[in-house]
């Protein structure tokens, strides 16, 4: 492998992220307070970036840089990001910073903190920014602002962005790469509007607009939106979360006026009915507990929704509150994630769209063996390798949660917590069941399993392979 | 500009790879996944899958807003529909690959009712360049510029030139009295751009460019003037080859083919009455002793395997024939060829790329100074166009020696009404001449390119650069 242009790609991103670590800087200033973690952040970052971006290299880039470059920047932005935590003091140990920002770039929204409400607003913001950062990608990003990242860069973002399939929205990755970020800035700023309108304090929808955007769940509140008991509010979340979990393709569809495509879209329609679902069935397993419909209405849409796209806010501990059967689904949800190509994690609705395909055809092929069929999927067909690699993924996923599952137990938990922690890490979600919890949090854990977790987190968003090859002798061998 | 190109076979990778390079947003269609991942893997391009004679996939590739789209696949019929089906879709200009003879002779009819912009034929295109080749033997390689007043010529020093071991400044005062220069020198693969310090060495390829009549004379002063070339031995009877002997027939060469196919033998044999038709195997020595090769003035090589060629070309040389030409499909080979003293290895891919490529940087300068014409040399280590100096050039009636050129670029000729200038440093750029340069790597799309912007920051510092 060709380290010294991985390792020189790596300093570029991280001088994008000491660049990006000059906004919290900005608000701890504004709300007076000390800017000392984030200045010293920024002088490390930098240096080491700058030093590590005028390496001397070769411009032999190929599929093998290319993974390793997004493995090993991911893993250096989950230290990077760490920093700040771990300057401010109000950490108790590095593994619990590292924790809080893979956390955060991941944009899972598990926290470590007991009382977020104590932590100064600088740090609170840091730890939203880097969900809305983490969300479309760091990498998508450095394509987007870094003019020539060499002409491979497909591969960068090839493996940063979720999904079975990739695809560009028009020839240059760069141009894809900002457009995408066009869609993701005018979203969060509409929805920070909004808002704003509906009573909440400019930071806190900044906080909150950030959260949803990266589909990722960390709040300022210790109740999460709870807190503020606004139906408006809660609504508004709950479509952005929505809008936020949709293919950014199909939304440069609709500018350039292909209503049909997206209408077509079987992964939007799948998206929106598992959503409709399993807000019916909550419904109806809750309904005793709500006065009126519109209350039962509420609370099921929100943490559908929160659920499935892999954000993690809560409006009520629906850990405590619920009946089993709802926390059940809401657990399912946590498999089936988000749709591809969007900010939100899990296994993702393209997938297991093409496992029940596969596996419908595979029951057909039984009854008849001589039948000859392909899958499809938005009406074209879904290559044979496609379905392959979906398969090998969904059993990876499957597998590294069991793993993760297993060392979690070590800390003696019950077999409950020890898997929904995993899940949620590796889905990206936040919250589990039991102490994991909407209303928990994942403080009481030793530090190897919040290594492990933290290590999930990325492995989750960055759709296992990226982090599996950096364990892989061949990818470091010479030659 | 936003180019379409459906197919994504040996042309259209090739053309894609170039375009890419110069960030143009280049869209692949083709049906075959695994050639468009390919491309999609090494390239930065879209990949769009799909026949491209439906319109639903032409219109997702993005014809409907499409400076250019070229239909490169391998049935002529399908480059047709594709062209006219974009062009109604309102694509700008089409440009379709259409390489059966059959319609050949009623292109011009056919291109107006299809609305086909440009027709390029692989084949026929590779013969032009071999029939000029074989007309101006002394050459390794021939370009023309300002219709034909001006002429770029490759060839190899061989270790008893006058030239080699002495620096360029010190030729006699005979050769610099002629209306030329020494444009770009190509050693072991590296291409350079020599000054007056430059020291020819044996087996160096210089390329000279100027008037042509002062290149018959230097030819003459190299003792390399090579006769008129009377007999051509051609092995191989496919497509290139009845495009080439119908352009060699009407200029009273003598011709042989050897051809495998015997049925094709015969169509070759009712079609060119005046040409020795051979059934053979081309690569069989004997054949070829029995049919006196080392008696005729050249050998082209046109079979469908490289090797082949590339063999029977080397025996050729061996013999001592003037002329050696060979197509090689693959560009691996150009190398090894290189080496082993095959100079015209012709590869009919790469002279369609740059065919087209010529006609896209044309569009692209339909503002500013206009280039008028576009040639790789040596392997595309180097390019050699011609510009037409607009008012809006910079620097005009600026001595030369005062400008600051991009490093690698030279203004080789300048061409002002019936005066082609070799320039010196006194010589200064006017509206209206003729600009010849030669640029080593950057990319020239505009005269203004050539200019050192001062104090402007260094461009394109990126990671793989």
């Amino acid at each position: 492998m060709n380290l010294k242009l991985v390792l020189r790609v790596v300093g570029r991103v991280s001088l994008i992220e000491a660049a990006a670590l000059v906004v919290p800087l900005i608000v701890a200033l504004l709300y007076g307070e000390s800017p000392y973690p984030f200045l010293l952040s920024i002088a490390l970052v930098a240096a080491a970036g700058l030093a590590l971006s005028l390496i001397p290299a070769q411009k032999h880039f190929f599929v093998r840089e290319g993974f390793a470059c997004v493995g090993l920047i991911w893993i250096v932005t989950g230290l990077v990001g760490a920093l700040p935590f771990w300057f401010s003091g109000y950490f108790q140990s590095l593994a619990d910073c590292i924790f809080e920002s893979c956390s955060g770039f991941s944009t899972t929204g598990a926290t470590i903190l007991v009382d977020i409400e104590a932590l100064p607003k600088g740090i609170l913001f840091w730890r939203s920014f880097t969900h809305w950062m983490g969300g479309m990608g760091v990498l998508v990003l450095a394509t987007a602002v870094i003019p020539s990242m060499g002409i491979r860069s497909h591969y960068l973002t090839q493996a940063e962005t979720p999904g079975p399939v990739f695809s560009k929205l028009v020839p240059k990755q760069s141009q894809t790469s900002k457009i995408l970020y066009g869609i993701y800035c005018v979203l969060t700023l509409v929805e920070t509007l909004l808002l704003k309108l509906a009573g909440m304090p400019l930071y806190d929808a900044l906080i909150h607009a950030f959260s949803t955007a990266g589909t990722g769940g960390f709040s300022n509140r210790n109740a999460s939106v709870g807190a503020y008991n606004s139906f408006a509010i809660e609504m508004i979340i709950a479509v952005f979360i929505l809008l936020f979990s949709v293919n950014f393709a199909l939304y440069f569809l609709l500018l350039t006026k292909k209503l049909r495509e997206v209408l077509q879209s079987d992964e939007l329609r799948f998206f929106l009915w598992v959503v409709f679902g399993a807000t019916v069935l909550i419904m109806w397993n809750t309904a005793p507990q709500y006065s009126s419909l519109a209350q039962n209405f509420r609370y099921a849409f929100f943490q559908v929704c929160s659920i499935i796209s892999t954000t993690g806010f809560s409006s009520l501990d629906w850990g405590a509150a619920w009946p089993a059967f709802s926390q059940c689904v809401l657990v399912l949800l946590m498999f089936c994630g988000a749709c591809a190509g969007s900010t939100g994690g899990g296994i993702k609705c393209s997938r297991v769209l093409i496992l029940l395909r596969s596996v419908r055809r595979e029951a057909h092929h039984i009854l008849h063996p001589r039948s000859v069929e392909v899958v499809r999927l938005d009406g074209k067909v879904a290559d044979e390798s496609t379905i392959r690699s979906t398969m090998i993924f969904i059993s990876a996923y499957l597998a590294i949660i069991l793993a993760a599952t297993l060392v979690i137990s070590l800390d003696g938990c019950s077999f409950t917590v020890s898997f929904t922690s995993a899940l949620t890490c590796m889905s990206n979600v936040g919250p589990g069941l039991e102490i994991v919890g909407p209303a928990g949090n994942f403080s009481a854990f030793s530090p190897l399993s919040k290594l492990v977790m933290s290590l999930c987190m990325l492995i989750g968003r960055l759709e296992i392979f990226p982090i599996l090859v950096l364990f892989s002798r061949s990818t470091w061998r010479r030659g | 500009m936003d180019i379409v190109i459906v197919g994504v076979g040996k042309v259209g990778f090739s053309l894609a790879e170039q375009l890419v390079r110069e960030s143009h947003n280049v869209t692949l269609v083709d049906q075959q996944e695994s050639a468009l991942r390919h491309a999609a893997d090494t390239l930065d391009i879209m990949p769009v899958r799909g026949n491209g004679v439906s319109v639903c996939t032409l219109e997702e590739a993005g014809v409907d807003h499409a400076d250019l789209l070229v239909a490169a696949t391998n049935s002529d019929e399908v480059n047709m529909i594709c062209c006219l089906t974009a062009k109604n879709l309102g694509t700008r200009f089409t440009i379709a690959r259409i390489r059966n003879p059959e319609y050949t002779s009623s292109l011009t009819e056919l291109c107006r009712n299809l609305k086909i912009d440009m027709v390029i034929n692989p084949e026929s295109a590779t013969a032009a360049e071999i029939a000029r080749l074989l007309r101006f033997p002394a050459a390794a390689n021939i370009e023309t510029f300002c219709r034909g007043r001006v002429e770029l010529m490759g060839f190899r020093l061989q270790p008893q030139d006058f030239l080699v071991g002495k620096p360029l400044m010190n030729l006699s005062s005979q050769i610099k009295r002629l209306s030329l220069l020494f444009c770009a020198a190509e050693r072991d693969g590296q291409v350079s751009i020599p000054n007056g310090s430059f020291v020819p060495q044996a087996g160096d390829k210089l390329y000279l460019v100027g008037r042509p009549d002062s290149l018959d004379q230097f030819f003459q002063v190299l003792g390399r003037y090579a006769p008129k070339i009377k007999r051509v031995f051609i092995t191989g009877g496919g497509k290139i080859s009845a495009y080439l002997l119908a352009a060699l027939s009407n200029m009273g060469m003598n011709l042989k083919v050897v051809e495998l196919n015997e049925a094709r033998c015969r169509v070759l044999s009712e079609t060119f009455p005046a040409v020795t038709v051979l059934h053979g195997d081309g690569t069989d020595q004997d054949l070829l002793d029995s049919e006196r090769l080392a008696e005729s003035d050249a050998f082209v090589a046109l079979t469908d395997r490289d090797e082949d060629n590339l063999i029977t070309a080397l025996y050729a040389s061996q013999q001592g024939l003037s002329k050696v030409i060979a197509k090689c499909n693959r560009q691996n080979y150009a190398g090894i060829a290189r080496s082993v003293g095959l100079d015209s290895v012709l590869s009919p891919k790469f002279i369609t790329a740059s065919y087209i490529l010529h006609v896209v940087r044309g569009m692209q300068n339909s503002q500013g100074s206009v280039m008028n014409s576009l040639h790789r040399i040596a392997d595309g280590g180097a390019e050699a166009m011609e510009f037409t100096v607009a008012p809006s050039t910079h620097y005009l009636g600026v001595p030369l020696r005062e400008l600051k050129l991009k490093p690698g670029v030279l203004i080789a000729v300048i061409v002002r009404g019936r005066e082609i200038i070799i320039p010196e440093g006194s010589s200064a750029l006017q509206a209206n001449d003729n600009v010849i340069l030669i640029s080593r790597s950057s990319v020239i799309r505009d005269l203004n390119d050539i200019f050192r912007a001062e104090a402007a920051p260094e461009r394109g510092a990126g990671g793989a650069q």
